[in-house]
This record gives structure tokens, C-alpha cells and sequence, in this order.
């Protein structure tokens, strides 16, 4: 783990458990719904200081906090076109399955690679303190699967290259 | 499986089961293969006798390449006029095979090949042409070599599919083949890209490929393309240059089937590892997925399962 | 692109794959939906830690590093070191690869094998560019949505496959009928009765849509039949009774009585009808056995489960009526008249008459029980027909290359370009292929 990384990532854990200080909250616009306000934003006053976490330009977590749900969008590092195209690829296929990831959000926030979105009723369901596990093994291992992916990437071609200049000789 | 066969499965397994002299019946097939090309098998006349049709794309060009004298040499007696939509056809009479097992097989993978030989007619016509050219430019030296030898013969463009075309040319110390390719789909065009470095690269870096041909690519048409009709300069990125330098040493008679062959299969073989890539790395993100999940759901309270089983099965609910 | 190319058809059921090109009568491939990977290495799948290994030194022909580079040139690889149907049964027989069975009860469980599995299918076998193709694919009954997403995530992004069409298998089925000369209509309401390997199924189909809550399955099949001939071959003592020669016999030999009784006794008075079976061992020794009763005893499990089975008691006739009674009372006519078979387990000479015979018998029953109930109402009778034909055995497979030849196939089919512009759930919905207002 590179040294900015942990720091980055300690921050990243703080600043969430102290955002998922969450509480079920009825809407106050519509009567008798319950929305996470931090998507509905109709009411400013629900809504708390959004934050930024950044390592570096290329990476960085947006952390949305508000009364009853807090949003949690993540820029992946993206180095080459190579990278971009398996973010992408990753995350569509991540969010394609959303459904079972509960928290996930389908569609990320403009300018993000992926957003969580995490309501009352899941910190209710869960356990608060795995959610941000949850999230923090996700930053890590995102990052690991797209190299790994990436010099998957290369090595076959390498390899499939190879294979088909041999039979010429 | 890592590189492709030559020949079609298809029509070598139809022709080893009729070949091995199990009763005749009435066939009927559209079978195709890569690059848009379409086989009919059909027992038109009787059911001992097959009708085998190719249709190929760019078969009007091939012609003009001496295809027809190819098919001939590899088909002579089987050839018939061929059937109305194709370009192509020989007909088959069970009755009237060769007696020994081995020319039958033989010419069971000479059918299976048919699409190899009819796209093999311009790289025979460059080899060929670069035997003759080498041998005239031995009488000279560099400079005095007169401009004919010099710059090699013409270019032989093959549309072999709708938007992609090879392209042929002979000098007198190489045999120069270029595939123009294009991708549809950005994956495609960034993993693409990452295994045409590697095509390139690879002869440079790996000590036993040094006598591989030499692989170049590029966006823009390549200088040897100067002056062919038809070429699209589009430089939006989607349409790259391929191009293969043969030296001499593979185009010795010995080695000259075999490489006509392989290196017609380059576009399939290619897009084939594209797709397989993309599998795998679907394999990847599901293995991934799973993980995630599994670390999601360690978020969830043990003690919610309160549903329990009684040995014999029925459930129960455990209070409180 | 793709302006003439015929359709690729592939139909992936739990025992047999059939794949072959839109507009022929017959698939070109048919061999078992078997992936062989490299025993361990394969199972990306499986449980443990470990996920698919990363090649990093790749070069398999870097000279010089002796023994060492010969490994690790398969390091990386392995995902494209496996073989499929015939081949990877053979190479399963071999060390180091073994089996599996991506689908199971005719729903796909291992995407990892049924991607490669695709993939091979396409490549090695099909040869073809799938950019340049449109495919039809079937899927079974009641499949699960998110099955079609995950089948259109592989066709399209994997594939990229010009266009995707997903079809029920047993509406494929419905529309091979068309071929007899019995079905003048073209309609697709109908009794689909599937039956394969593993299972039988009774599917009520009315205009193209299955109806779900009105499937029944049995467990009565082609392997059922076939164990049934080999304990009939044990019990006479017959000199050769493997399974292989009992799927033998049971091929060759077998159809359906009228009457079971009257066959014993056609069979005592005319001893020709007892038959000589020679098999021909692997080394060149052959073996000759009678085959005798089996000839009908075996398929009439299906009409009398008791002689084989101690557990499922239901005959097929009565399962249909059953099938066709708790469907909506609207379509039961249309689901009577049309009953149609599908599957190498109804292949037996005479198994449709039979179980015309037996279904009418059972409604012809019912309606005089409530003629005699109504007090002299009369009814005016209903039509059950039974339609067999000559594409049975590969019925689902033929209905698509029925349907995929058709001009306006295309139509029907979700793009490429659609899949990129809307996603995986495009194909949640397809229009009725066949269906009315179509040719």
C-alpha cells in the first residue's frame, strides 16, 4: 500500500462514519413518504456540507451526507484509455447488478465512476461500522482488480501476438 | 483453443461421415463462414451426389487474381458451372471416390479448404511475382536497378468484407500484405489497439521471432497504398493499417502453403482473441462481484436468520 | 453489415446443443452442452479466495529461461485452454481436465463455462463473425429475466453480436408444427409436450405467451426409458446389457402399442416379431441378444408409470388434460386441438396416436359425465389432436431456423445499437415472433 494511500483511505473511513450519523426522517413536502433526501433535495435545510476526499486529481470520494441518507460517489483512477475503458466496463457491469448490492447506486453522479447510496433503513438492516468496511474494501480492491485487468489485457495480447508470428518460421 | 482452424468443421465432418460409406441422404445446407462467406452442400441431383457452393465477397476481385486457376489446380475434375447465387461450385459423387483412405481424406480437407484456396489466388500470384522480381533484381545493383524492379508490382486490393479490405504487394525482397481493419465499438478499438502494439513489438523483443515477419501499424494509410482508388482517409480513429512484411524466407516454396493459410486467418484469429479477452475479463468481474457481495453481506446482522429446521424438515420460527 | 448473412440458431438445452444457420432443415452441430477446462484452474466459479491468476510473464517463447518458461507460459491462458461438446467429453476422459455442465434444467448456472461454451460455438465450429450475424437464441420456460440480461450482457458485449432474439423453446416448438401437413392454421396456441433426456414437460402455450402457473413436468424421459430397457436386458440375462446398448434398442426398436395385453399375445402368436440385436464391441467382438417385449413395454411408461416407477403414478394423458383443465377456460379448445410434440422421447412409432387416443378417451368421458349431469344438453364435442411431425426431434431448433429466416426476422430483433443506447434490460421484452400479423 503506497504511503498516500492509507491516509487517504483513514480519511475516507472517518469522514463516512461520521456522515452515516443517519435517522429515519419523514418527508416534510410530501405527507406520508419517506425519501432519501439527499436525492429528493427538496428541502435545503436536510441537506449537510457535501465533502470532498481527494488523493490526487485522478482519485477522489465525494461524500453527500444528509438528515436521513448519505450518497457516496467514487472517481476510480483512470491512467490510460486502457484503465478508462475497464472502469467503465466494470462499473456497468457492477451497476447491472445492483439489485443485489443493495447500497449501489444504478447511475453515478456526473463526473464519478460509481456512487453508493445509503439510507436509514440500511444502516438500520446493517451494521453501520461494515457498510464503511464495505466501502473501504471496494476503493481498494477496485483499483487492484483494474491493473490486474490491465496487465491481464497486455499479457494476452503479448501472448496472442506471439502465437501467431511462431507458425511463420 | 488458441489459433483457428484453416478449414470448415462443418463441411469436413459432413464430408468424413459421407465419405466412410453410410447410406446416402438428401443434404441441404447454408453454411458460413468468417468474412461473410456462405457454402450451400446440397444432393441436388441424387443423394449420392453433393453439390458444394462457396459465395464469396470479394470472388469478382479474386478472379482477376487468377482464382479461377487455383480452384482449378486444386479442383479440376470435380469442378461444375456454378450454381445460380454463388461463385463457385464442384460436385461430389460418392460413387465415384478415390479407392485409397488417404486421397479421400485428402480431398475431403482440399473441400474443407475451399475458401482458403479461393483467397489464396493474389498471395500466390505475389509470391509468385516476388520470385520473379528477386531474380531479375539479382543482375543488378541497388542503384542501377531499372524503376520496374525497384519499386515492385502492383497493389492487389481484396474487399474482402464490406468496410475492411487486403491489400498485396510485391517487391523484389519482400512480400508486403496490409489489412485495413475497423472497429465498431470502443472496447474493441482500445483492446484492439493494445494487442496491434503487442503484434509489433513482439518481433523486437522476443529473441525467437526475430525471423517472424515484420508487423507495422498505424491510422493513416501506409506509403505503399499511394495511389489506390477506394481508400477511405477517415481519421477518426476507427480504421487502422495492418501491415505485414514477408521476407524472403517465407516465401520458400516449402513454407508458402502454410503461410498463405495462417496469414489469411490474421483478421479472425484476431478478433476472435479480442472476444475471448473480453470473456475472460467478464470472468474477472464476476468472480469480483461475488467477492463484494460476500464482504457486503458480513454488514448484516448473524442473529436476523430466526428461521430454524426441525430434523424433519418442517420450519419453525425461534421466539423474541 | 450482416445484409445477407443467414441467422445463427443455437439452441442450449440441459443435455444437447444444437446450433446451426437459419433457413436449413436440420442443425449443423449437435453435441453435448459440455465445457472440459483444466481440472482447478477453471473454476473461477467456485468458492475459495482464489480468483482467476494474472499472467505476468506471458512470454512462452522468451528463449533462454529454460523449463521455467514453458509454465509460465500457460499461466494466463488457462481460460482458453478447454474444449466443448464431443470433444470435451473425450478430453474429461483424459487427465487433467474435467467436466462440467453449465446448464442445468435447461437454465443456465455457470455463466463463466456457457460464455467460453458461446465462444467456441461461434469460433470454432459456426465459423463466424458474430458482428456479422444476427442470432436467435431459446431459453426455456419461466426463465428468469435477469438470465436474458445476463445473456444479452455476453451476446452484445462480449460478441458484439449484430443482433440478439431470444426465444421459448416451446414456442419454437409450436411453430415447428407448421411443417405438418395436419396444421393449417399457423396459429401459436398450443400443448407443447418436451420431452428429452432428463425430464418431460407439458407447456400450455396460447398465442405465443406460455402459460406459466399451467406447466407441469415429469420426471419421465429419454434416461428413464432407457434404464428401464437395461433392467429388462438384466433380468433376461442377456449376454451384453450396458446402458449404450440399451439406448440402442430402445432407438432402434422401440414404438407404442394400442394395448398392451393384445401385444403380449400378438407377440406369442407370431414369434417373428421377437428380434436378433448385434453389438459390436470396441474390439471387434460381437454379441448377439433378443430383443423381445421391451419393444413396447418401454415406451409405455409413459402411459403406465406404475410398471416403472413407484413414485409417480400420473399417465402423460391425463397429466395433459390435467395441464389443459387448469388453463384459462377461453384457450382450452385451441390448447386441445393442437398438441404438439417435441423432443427424441416422442420419437416412438405410434406415440401420438396413443396419446390422442388416451386424451380423447379422457375428455370424451368428462363430457358425457356432464351430458348425463345437465340432463340431456348435448355438447357439441371437442377436437384433440395430436400433431406429430417430422422435425420432432429437434423441434425448438427447427421452429427458430423456421422463424429465423423470415424477411421480417430482423425486425424482431434488438441491435446492437439498441443494447448500447438502453442496456441489458432491452431484452426483457421482444415482440411475438410469428405471431399475428406477422407472415
Amino acid at each position: 500500500m503506497s504511503t498516500s494511500l492509507r491516509p487517504y483511505l483513514q480519511c475516507v473511513r472517518s469522514s463516512l462514519s461520521a456522515a452515516l450519523a443517519i435517522s429515519n426522517f419523514a418527508s416534510q413536502t410530501s405527507e406520508r413518504h419517506n425519501v432519501p433526501e439527499i436525492e429528493a433535495a427538496s428541502s435545503p435545510e436536510l441537506l449537510l456540507n457535501p465533502l470532498v476526499i481527494s488523493r490526487n486529481y485522478d482519485e477522489r470520494t465525494f461524500i453527500e451526507p444528509s438528515v436521513n441518507s448519505v450518497r457516496v460517489s467514487l472517481k476510480v483512477k483512470q491512467a490510460d484509455e486502457i484503465e478508462h475503458i475497464l472502469v467503465h466496463k466494470f462499473a456497468r457491469f457492477l451497476t447491472q447488478r445492483a439489485d443485489a448490492f443493495l447500497i449501489l447506486r444504478r447511475k453515478p453522479v456526473e463526473g464519478y465512476d460509481i456512487s453508493f447510496l445509503i439510507t436509514n433503513f440500511h444502516t438500520e438492516a446493517m451494521l453501520k461500522h461494515k457498510i464503511v468496511d464495505f466501502v473501504i474494501e471496494f476503493m481498494e480492491e477496485v483499483d487492484k482488480e483494474i491493473s490486474e485487468m490491465k496487465l491481464f489485457l497486455n499479457a494476452r495480447a503479448r501472448f496472442v501476438a506471439e502465437s501467431f508470428l511462431t507458425p511463420f518460421d | 483453443m488458441l489459433l483457428l482452424d484453416y478449414h470448415n468443421v462443418l463441411i469436413h465432418s459432413l464430408l468424413t461421415e459421407r465419405f466412410s460409406g453410410s447410406t446416402p441422404v438428401s443434404i441441404d445446407q447454408i453454411v458460413s463462414d468468417f468474412d461473410g462467406v456462405t457454402f450451400h452442400l446440397s444432393t441436388p441431383e441424387s443423394k449420392t451426389k453433393i453439390l458444394i457452393s462457396i459465395q464469396v465477397k470479394c470472388f469478382r476481385e479474386l478472379v482477376q487474381y487468377g482464382a479461377q486457376q487455383v480452384l482449378e489446380r486444386e479442383y479440376g475434375p470435380y469442378i461444375v458451372d456454378p450454381e445460380p447465387g454463388y461463385d463457385f461450385s464442384v460436385l461430389i459423387d460418392l460413387e465415384n471416390l478415390p479407392a485409397e483412405q488417404e486421397a479421400k481424406d485428402d480431398l475431403i480437407m482440399r473441400l474443407a479448404l475451399m475458401k482458403r484456396n479461393a483467397m489464396a489466388a493474389p498471395f500466390e500470384r505475389a509470391f509468385d511475382e516476388f520470385a520473379k522480381l528477386s531474380e531479375e533484381a539479382s543482375r543488378y545493383t541497388t542503384e542501377s536497378a531499372p524503376q520496374g524492379v525497384k519499386e515492385g508490382g502492383e497493389v492487389m486490393a481484396i474487399h474482402y468484407r464490406e468496410e475492411e479490405a487486403m491489400y498485396i504487394k510485391a517487391s523484389h525482397d519482400r512480400v508486403t500484405v496490409i489489412f485495413s481493419t475497423v472497429f465498431r465499438e470502443e472496447t474493441d478499438r482500445i483492446f484492439g489497439k493494445v494487442f496491434l502494439q503487442e503484434f509489433v513489438d513482439a518481433r523486437r523483443r522476443v529473441l525467437t521471432l526475430q525471423n517472424a515477419p515484420q508487423v507495422l501499424f498505424r491510422n493513416d494509410p501506409p506509403l505503399e497504398l499511394a495511389g489506390v482508388p477506394g481508400l477511405q482517409n477517415v481519421n477518426d480513429g476507427t480504421l487502422s493499417y495492418v501491415t505485414f512484411v514477408l521476407f524472403p524466407r517465407h516465401l520458400t516454396p516449402q513454407r508458402r502453403y502454410e503461410n498463405i493459410s495462417h496469414i489469411q486467418i490474421f483478421r479472425d484469429y484476431f478478433h476472435y482473441h479480442i472476444k475471448a479477452s473480453k470473456a475472460y475479463i467478464h470472468t474477472r468481474m464476476r468472480k469480483r462481484t461475488a467477492d463484494f457481495l460476500q464482504v457486503l453481506n458480513r454488514a448484516r446482522p448473524e442473529n436476523e436468520e430466526r428461521e430454524r429446521k426441525t430434523a424433519s424438515g418442517r420450519t419453525f420460527r425461534v421466539q423474541g | 453489415m450482416a445484409s445477407q448473412t443467414p441467422a445463427v440458431v443455437m439452441d442450449n438445452g440441459t443435455g444437447y446443443s444444437k446450433l446451426g444457420f437459419a433457413g436449413n432443415d436440420s442443425p449443423s452441430f449437435v453435441f453435448p452442452t459440455a465445457i472440459a477446462t483444466k481440472a482447478g484452474a477453471g473454476s473461477a466459479a467456485g468458492s475459495g479466495p482464489g480468483r482467476p491468476p494474472v499472467a505476468n510473464k506471458p512470454s512462452f517463447l522468451a528463449g533462454g529461461a529454460g523449463a521455467s518458461s514453458h509454465l509460465s507460459g500457460k499461466r494466463g491462458t488457462e481460460d482458453l485452454d478447454f474444449f466443448i461438446g464431443d470433444e470435451a467429453l473425450a478430453a474429461a476422459n483424459g487427465p487433467g481436465y474435467g467436466i462440467n455442465y453449465p446448464i442445468r434444467h435447461g437454465q443456465i448456472e455457470n455463466w463463466d463455462h456457457m460464455e467460453r461454451f458461446w465462444s467456441n460455438s461461434i469460433f470454432k465450429y459456426l465459423r463466424v463473425e458474430p458482428e456479422d450475424h444476427y442470432f436467435l437464441l431459446t431459453e426455456p420456460p419461466l426463465n428468469p429475466p435477469e438470465n436474458r440480461e445476463n445473456t444479452a450482457e455476453i451476446m452484445f458485449e462480449s460478441f458484439n453480436c449484430a443482433g440478439l432474439y431470444i426465444a421459448v423453446q416451446a414456442v419454437l416448438a409450436l411453430a415447428a408444427s407448421w411443417t405438418s401437413s395436419k396444421v393449417t392454421d399457423r396459429s401459436l396456441t398450443g400443448t407443447v409436450i418436451d420431452s428429452g433426456d432428463g425430464v418431460t414437460h407439458v407447456i400450455p402455450v396460447a398465442e405465443g405467451y406460455v402459460i406459466g402457473s399451467s406447466i407441469k413436468s415429469i420426471p419421465i424421459a429419454g434416461r428413464d426409458i432407457t434404464y428401464f430397457v437395461q433392467s429388462l436386458l438384466r433380468d433376461r440375462g442377456e449376454p451384453d446389457s450396458s446402458l449404450k446398448t440399451a439406448e440402442k434398442v430402445k432407438e432402434e426398436y422401440c414404438y407404442v402399442s394400442p394395448d398392451i395385453v393384445k401385444e403380449f399375445a400378438r407377440y406369442d402368436r407370431e414369434p417373428d416379431r421377437f428380434l436378433k440385436h448385434t453389438v459390436t464391441a470396441p474390439n471387434g467382438r460381437s454379441v448377439s441378444i433378443d430383443v423381445g417385449y421391451e419393444r413396447f413395454l418401454a415406451p409405455e411408461i409413459f402411459f403406465n408409470p406404475e410398471i416403472y416407477s413407484s413414485d409417480f403414478l400420473t399417465p402423460l394423458p391425463n397429466v395433459v388434460d390435467g395441464v389443459i383443465q387448469s388453463s384459462p377456460i377461453d384457450v382450452r379448445r385451441g390448447l386441445y386441438k393442437n398438441i404438439v410434440l417435441s423432443g427424441g422421447s416422442t420419437l416412438y412409432k405410434d406415440f401420438g396416436r396413443r396419446l390422442q387416443r388416451d386424451i380423447r378417451h379422457l375428455v370424451d368421458a368428462r363430457i358425457r359425465a356432464s351430458e348425463a349431469r345437465s340432463g340431456g344438453a348435448r355438447s357439441g364435442g371437442l377436437d384433440v389432436a395430436v400433431v406429430t411431425h417430422k422435425r420432432q426431434r429437434h423441434g425448438p431448433w427447427f421452429g427458430g431456423s423456421l422463424l429465423g429466416q423470415t424477411p421480417e426476422f430482423r425486425s424482431y430483433c434488438h441491435t446492437k445499437a439498441e443494447y448500447d443506447e438502453i442496456g441489458p434490460s432491452i431484452v426483457r421484452r421482444f415482440a411475438l415472433l410469428g405471431g399475428p400479423g406477422s407472415s
